[in-house]
């Protein structure tokens, strides 16, 4: 807490509505209530409206203690009925010696809950034109200029102007309070005289909650001299009256300091209320001392209720459009969702929809772990921090937050950035997010005053250049606060998102459930193939070769040709079908992983080939190869139909040439199976890895092309990629990969055993 | 022949039956072999019991038993032969068609013997009955006093 802090605190705490004094420009009296009123209280200066002297007065009833000229219209203002509790014109009176005076009247309760009455006598000297005649046709004049505007700032500009023609002071402002009741000068009219405070922020503390409040229930001062020596009420040490509503009331001498630090001598203001709460102030200021009549401060008055209405009026409207912009662009963005795959990249598509829709700087789209930034954001880096930390926090379905820093310290390396976010969650599957974001907001601000000007300290604590210094501290570290709309709005996307997000769900579940229903019907089909298909073919094998046997000594060749034909096609048809429901098993059954030592593998695997390379000379480069977590069958199989491809196609090659090697990449581990054998135009690379897909003839090459499908399923079912590369002739090499992490099988033992590997 | 045990082939698919029959006839063996047609027809001669000693009246060496049949099917005679403290020695080997693996897994949890997925090449399925037949009917368990048949003799009893 610095000592300004400390001061303006005291302020805080002022009985400022009981000061026990008022300003010089004007007398006091204050009466009991009932049907005979007593003077009870007067000002010091008010012997030109008082019969007795000062001392003598209070006590003595009303006519007795007052001057003809006053006593006379106040007692029949008492006797029309009850006086008002604000300040209401009671007549104008000539003083001798003393002048014009506006006599104005309002009731108060005094210290023991009994009524009072507070009369109050105003200066009019030298303000003729202070008159109600000759301010309402200017008045009049205002309030059509002010209905013909339609934006905030036109209106607010006009009823500055306007306030300052009115009351002719060097220079109107207009106040507005943020929720937290820091103030922004949102409208200026002046003739140069005194320094502009246009776009001036000042903090909440300038003007401390009861002044508030007294600004809420008072909507008028005029102090026309700061510099002006206050006038005591007598008797002193009575009960203090409660001045709250007085016209005359003295103002709390930071203020005045505060004044003269702005280097104004005289100040006027208006409370502008909506629905009763204080919007903001009209504050008017001049270099000398000045006063405004009680007609004028009333025009003022009138023009700055208006304003406050008319405002609100423009910004309902206003919001109103903005609700329905936004939902055009909510309709676009979705629009663009729809034809984007995945969806939510659409988002991204179309950037300035994007952040217009939430009034942001930067926006960032997070989906299942691919991240997107648009327009001013923090690093991907430290976005993709952010969203861990925003998941971490028991997935809210939206965030929002003006001081991103105070709750995620890590932003404040961002805070240019980022220091407001407004995020929603699209899916509770993965960490996925929309996010918006926005600077600092002083880093947003502009202020005519210059406030990168060196700030004297030394007793200008109370000026608006210290206003603006301190309303930056407490703003330091946030950004604007998200309004209802934006929030109202990100919520809207997100449940249209997630609306997508479920229906994308249930049709994926749709989908699955056909899948398991025609997988299921397909698994009866390989049941009944089993079952059914194969009995045939071994009756044809098995009849045939009774026949042979049987009847061999009575069959011509060309009829013992044919027999062994028939065995061979049955057989081979068996042959076909068992292998394709290996094959269609191996997509069914379960996968168990285990950690598999492919170096141990591989040998078992050319062991078991070992009746295939005899009598061949093959020269084997074999690579040691890790151990992966996988299927220890498929991997197997894999092995060997690679291995037993190779040897097969290289039949014929002296020497044939077989290598097998491994290369350890990003995320995966690439095997390969290289060999010098026939090879394969690259044109039929994809045919290749198909069911019963066979480039070369039978006579050639003898199988039935499954094995590569084979391979190809045990490797997919492993998260796996396979391919081939080969030139007719020149060899061939056949790929797969295994994945290390995460994305084939999220199980972290696998992440374990991989990153042992 | 007599107190040479038989062996008993359960089989409804008379092509099946006749090939069986034809590998196991190429395996001379000496014992009988009775066929039953369907489950109830294998349980019925499994479960006949001498109305004396209730003790059953002539169990084969060794059932071959297909594992798909009418009326009982084949894993409910194998359950129910394995669950028979008077039967439950008799050897039994599937004969099936079917590469299913949860029949494998049953028919290994009721306690089968062995278990033949029945190959198309013939010569296989000989093969396969031959080693089967030799293992479970004659070296299994062979009969006192009773010598193979000499080679060459083509004849094994056909049971109705």
């Amino acid at each position: 807490m610095t000592a300004g802090d400390l001061d303006l605190d005291a302020c805080s705490r002022e009985p400022i509505h009981i000061p026990g004094t008022i300003q010089p420009h004007g007398m006091l009296l204050a009466f009991s209530g009932g049907s005979d009123p007593v003077l009870i209280r007067a000002s010091a200066n008010a012997a030109p409206a008082l019969r007795l002297p000062l001392d003598e007065a209070p006590g003595q009833p009303l006519e007795r203690a007052l001057h003809p000229l006053i006593a006379a219209p106040l007692r029949s203002f008492l006797a029309a009925g009850p006086v008002p509790s604000r300040p209401v014109p009671v007549a104008l009176a000539d003083l001798p010696g003393a002048g014009r005076h506006q006599l104005l009247a309002h009731a108060v309760r005094d210290a023991v809950g009994g009524g009072a009455v507070i009369l109050e006598l105003e200066r009019l000297d030298g303000l003729e034109t202070g008159l109600l005649d000759h301010v309402y046709p200017r008045m009049r004049e205002a309030l059509e200029r002010l209905d013909a505007l339609n934006t905030p700032r036109d209106l607010l500009t006009c009823a500055a102007r306007e306030v300052r023609a009115l009351t002719g002071f060097d220079r109107v402002l207009i106040y507005r309070f943020d929720a937290d009741w820091h103030g922004t000068v949102v409208a200026e009219d002046g003739n140069g005289r005194l320094p502009s405070y246009m776009d001036l922020r000042f903090p909440a503390s300038d003007i401390p909650t009861q002044a508030r409040e007294l600004y809420r229930l008072n909507r008028q001062r005029l102090i026309p001299d700061a510099g002006y020596a206050p006038v005591p009420l007598v008797p002193a040490g009575a009960e203090p009256l409660d001045l709250s509503f007085s016209v005359l009331r003295s103002v709390s001498p930071v203020h005045v300091a505060y004044m003269r630090n702005m280097e104004t001598a005289s100040s006027m203001s208006v409370s502008i209320l909506l629905h009763g709460a204080l919007w903001g102030l009209v504050s008017c200021h001049h270099r000398e001392p000045k006063a405004a009549s009680y007609a004028v401060r009333s025009a003022c008055d009138l023009i700055a209720q208006i304003l406050s209405v008319r405002i609100a009026a423009v910004e309902d409207r206003r919001d109103a459009e903005h609700r329905i912009a936004l939902q055009a662009i909510q309709a676009r963005l979705l629009a663009a969702m729809a034809q984007a795959d995945p969806f939510i990249a659409g988002l991204a598509e179309r950037p300035d929809d994007l952040l217009r829709f939430a009034n942001a700087t930067g926006a960032a789209v997070v989906f299942e772990r691919r991240c997107t930034l648009v327009g001013d954001t923090p690093t991907e880096e430290q976005v993709r921090g952010l969203v861990d930390w925003l998941a971490a926090q028991g997935e809210p379905e939206r965030f929002e937050t003006d001081s991103l820093p105070a709750l995620y310290p890590p932003a404040a390396a961002f805070e240019g950035k980022a220091a407001g976010l407004l995020a929603i969650a699209v899916s509770k599957l993965h960490a996925s997010y929309v996010l918006w974001f926005r600077p600092e907001v002083v880093r947003t601000v502009r202020w005519g005053g210059d406030p990168r000007k060196p700030l004297d300290r030394d007793g200008q604590r109370l000026h608006p250049r210290a206003s603006f210094e301190t309303w930056k501290e407490t703003v330091r570290h946030r950004a604007q606060p998200w309004s209802a709309a934006e929030r109202d709005t990100a919520a809207a996307l997100r449940h249209a998102v997630i609306g997508i997000v479920l229906r994308k769900a249930e049709e994926l579940a749709a989908l699955s459930r056909e899948l398991a229903r025609s997988n299921k019907e397909l698994e009866s089909f390989s049941y009944s193939v089993s079952h059914d298909l194969r009995a045939p073919f071994r009756h044809i094998v098995g009849y045939a070769e009774l026949l042979q046997e049987l009847e061999s000594g009575r069959l011509s060749a060309t009829g013992k040709r044919y027999l062994d034909t028939i065995v061979d096609a049955a057989n081979s048809a068996g042959t076909l079908v068992d292998n394709l429901l290996h094959f269609s098993q191996m997509g069914r059954s379960e996968l168990t992983p285990v950690a598999v030592d492919m170096n141990a593998l591989l040998a078992e695997v050319r062991e078991t080939l070992a009746p295939e390379t005899a009598g061949r000379a093959i020269a084997w480069d074999v690579a040691p190869l890790p151990t992966v977590r996988g299927d220890p069958v498929m991997m197997r199989l894999v092995l060997q139909n690679l291995l037993s491809n190779a040897i097969k196609y290289t039949r014929g090659r002296e020497p044939a040439r077989i290598a097998v090697g491994c290369e350890d990449r990003p995320g995966e581990i690439l095997f390969f199976v290289r060999d010098n054998g026939v090879g394969f135009n690259q044109a039929y690379e994809k045919k290749l890895f198909g069911v019963f897909q066979r480039l070369h003839r039978n006579e050639e090459f003898e199988g039935i092309g499954i094995g590569l499908a084979n391979v190809r399923r045990a490797v997919d079912r492993h998260g796996g990629r396979t391919w081939a590369e080969g030139r007719l002739d020149d060899g061939a090499t056949f790929f797969f990969t295994l994945p290390k992490a995460g994305a084939a099988k999220p199980d972290p033992r696998d992440l374990q055993e991989r990153s042992e590997a | 022949m007599s107190d040479l045990k038989p062996i008993l082939l359960v089989e409804d698919n008379p092509r099946d039956l006749e090939l069986t029959l034809a590998a196991l006839d190429k395996c001379q063996l000496a014992n009988d072999v009775i066929v039953a047609r369907d489950g109830e027809e294998a349980l019925r001669m499994l479960t006949r019991r001498d109305p004396e000693t209730g003790k059953p009246t002539q169990l084969p060496a060794v059932v071959l038993l297909d594992l798909k049949l009418p009326k009982i099917d084949g894993l409910e005679v194998l359950e129910r032969v394995k669950n028979d403290p008077e039967t439950r020695h008799v050897p039994i080997v599937m004969l099936t068609a079917s590469r299913e693996e949860s029949d494998l897994v049953r028919s290994y949890r009721l306690g089968v013997n062995a278990f033949v997925v029945k190959p198309v090449d013939f010569k296989a399925f000989f093969e396969a009955i031959r080693d089967l037949g030799a293992f479970w009917a004659i070296l299994n368990e062979p009969p006192v006093g009773c010598a193979r048949r000499p080679a060459g003799i083509p004849s094994a009893g056909k049971g109705a």
